[in-house]
């Protein structure tokens, strides 16, 4: 009786307790998009450049997404749409942009 | 005439000489930093100029490499090699100045200058229109060639020098244009003695004869003192007459070297000047050894002269007078009002007098010192202040 409900409720908390803000909010709306989180990173990169210019911009933009400030081509954004605007608190907004920094950003990973 | 001229004032005086060396010593501090100047100036066009040359082949280099950086952004999940070039190292910067990625050596980077030398590479920095991964600035390195240097260094030098040389040969011509005054009046000075020493032999011999000759025991006590002075006065006009023609004429002469016995010659002259230390009441202490020198007997009575004229002029009343012979030394001196040690270089310019009370030309000195010059001898002076001078000679 116990086991039943056990396994369940072990693999939920595990499962919000692993997944990190990233994966939470931003991982499982774009999983469907075929431009992945890393291109969409290398795009906003090329226009936005260092760290903090990278994060501030793509802060303003996950709250206020906007066709005309988009890095994404006319085509994509006609087929996909704009995004909605991000309900998450700073906090985990915050967290989450810096998470997908870390992920992708380009230091130290030229040889 | 003309040849008189030229030798008794080709040699620099010593007041000349350090107003000479003053200039001197100026004008090639200016030269030199004006050459230095010029060459700094020089360097810097030259560097300029080749790192002119140096940009166009570097930003065709970045160009190259920007490229590069493209496609690696491009296909950066695939590919994470970063590009490199056997001609160039380089790096690249984002727009906080963090390094992404850098090959380069010299890890000094000016982002505000586009080229410049950085130790012994040249450094060019390229900023980018797109952040290829995350860049904002591309630097590229290359080794500075430093054949142009040396090059440029020779050149600086070559050129430096003959420029130092001109200006060296164009101040000298101008120190004797800027002395040329100076050596104008003693030239004058020097023929108008010489034009009055003739006039002067005549009366001067029949006066000292005709006061020898007088009958001293006829004479009254009171008279007998004139006598004395008149004596003075005329064996002192007789020394300057002597140096006078010494220096005008005399120095021409060839030397008539002979032995002289010094012990004697010195009595001699002390014994001639007798009158005039009687008069100032002085004290003459005498302590000589027999020395005998090689010497033209009429120089060094000159000398001797001149020496003893001195201690006795500057001396003051009741003062004492002292002469040392020794084996190779001579000692003169005397309790006299002295001389300041900052003079003493110039005691023997001539025309260089320090008491204005005293007369005479301020000659006798610059004939002892020119005499003792010849022959090699040393002259030290030893002076203080109202105590008194030591005049040394040691051969
Ligand atoms: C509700 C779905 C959704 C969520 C949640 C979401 N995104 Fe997006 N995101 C999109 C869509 C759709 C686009 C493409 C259209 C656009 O750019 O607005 C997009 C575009 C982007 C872009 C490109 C921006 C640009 O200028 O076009 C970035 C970067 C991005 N998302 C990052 C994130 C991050 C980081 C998170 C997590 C905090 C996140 N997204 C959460 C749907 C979402």
């Amino acid at each position: 009786m116990v086991k039943k409900f056990l396994l369940p409720i072990i693999v939920v908390m595990s499962w919000v307790i692993a997944e990190d803000a990233y994966e939470r909010h931003c991982v499982p709306c774009h999983a469907p998009l075929p431009t992945s989180l890393q291109r969409m990173f290398m795009n906003y990169l090329l226009v936005y450049g260092g760290e903090h210019n990278f994060k501030a911009a793509l802060k303003h933009y996950l709250r206020y997404p906007s066709k005309d400030i988009s890095v994404m081509p006319d085509l994509f954004i006609d087929n996909f749409g704009i995004k909605e605007k991000s309900t998450l608190s700073d906090k985990e907004l915050d967290e989450a942009i810096d998470i997908y920094w870390n992920k992708f950003k380009v230091f130290n990973k030229l040889k | 005439m003309l040849v008189l001229k030229n030798k008794v004032t080709s040699s620099l005086l010593k007041s000349e000489k350090k107003s000479l060396s003053r200039f001197l010593v100026l004008y090639t501090a200016m030269v030199i930093l004006m050459i230095m100047l010029l060459s700094v100036f020089y360097y810097q066009s030259q560097e300029k100029l080749m790192l002119a040359q140096e940009r166009a082949i570097l930003s065709k280099y970045a160009y190259i490499q920007t490229k590069r950086l493209k496609v690696l952004h491009h296909f950066f999940d695939e590919k994470t090699t970063y590009p490199r070039d056997p001609r160039f190292r380089s790096a690249i910067y984002d727009n906080e100045f963090a390094k992404i990625f850098s090959l380069i050596e010299e890890k000094n980077i000016y982002f505000d200058r586009e080229i410049y030398i950085a130790g012994n590479m040249i450094h060019f920095i390229e900023t980018l229109d797109n952040y290829y991964l995350g860049a904002r600035y591309l630097v590229i390195e290359v080794d500075n060639d430093t054949g142009w240097k040396t090059e440029l260094w020779k050149r600086i030098f070559g050129y430096g020098s003959v420029i130092f040389i001109f200006f060296m040969l164009f101040g000298f011509y101008l120190a004797k244009l800027f002395l040329k005054p100076m050596r104008d009046s003693i030239v004058l000075l020097d023929r108008f003695i010489k034009d009055t020493t003739h006039e002067l032999n005549a009366p001067l011999a029949a006066i000292l004869a005709n006061i020898e000759m007088m009958d001293m025991d006829v004479m009254a006590e009171k008279n007998k003192k004139r006598l004395a002075r008149i004596n003075i006065a005329a064996k002192t006009v007789s020394t300057l007459y002597q140096d006078l023609t010494y220096l005008t004429l005399e120095h021409e002469r060839r030397n008539e070297d002979e032995l002289v016995e010094i012990k004697p010659l010195l009595e001699d002259r002390i014994e001639y000047f007798n009158v005039w230390i009687q008069s100032k009441k002085l004290e003459c202490l005498m302590d000589m050894e027999d020395v005998a020198l090689v010497i033209d007997k009429r120089k060094v009575t000159r000398v001797i002269d001149n020496l003893i004229s001195n201690a006795i002029k500057y001396n003051q009343r009741g003062g004492t007078i002292g002469i040392e012979l020794r084996e190779g030394m001579l000692v003169v001196w005397d309790t006299g009002i002295g001389i300041e040690k900052e003079k003493i270089p110039f005691m023997f310019d001539r025309y260089m007098r320090f008491d204005e009370s005293e007369g005479g030309f301020g000659i006798g000195l610059s004939i002892v010192k020119k005499i003792l010059d010849e022959y090699h001898i040393s002259i030290e002076v030893e002076s203080e202040i109202k105590k008194g001078t030591r005049i040394i000679i040691k051969w």
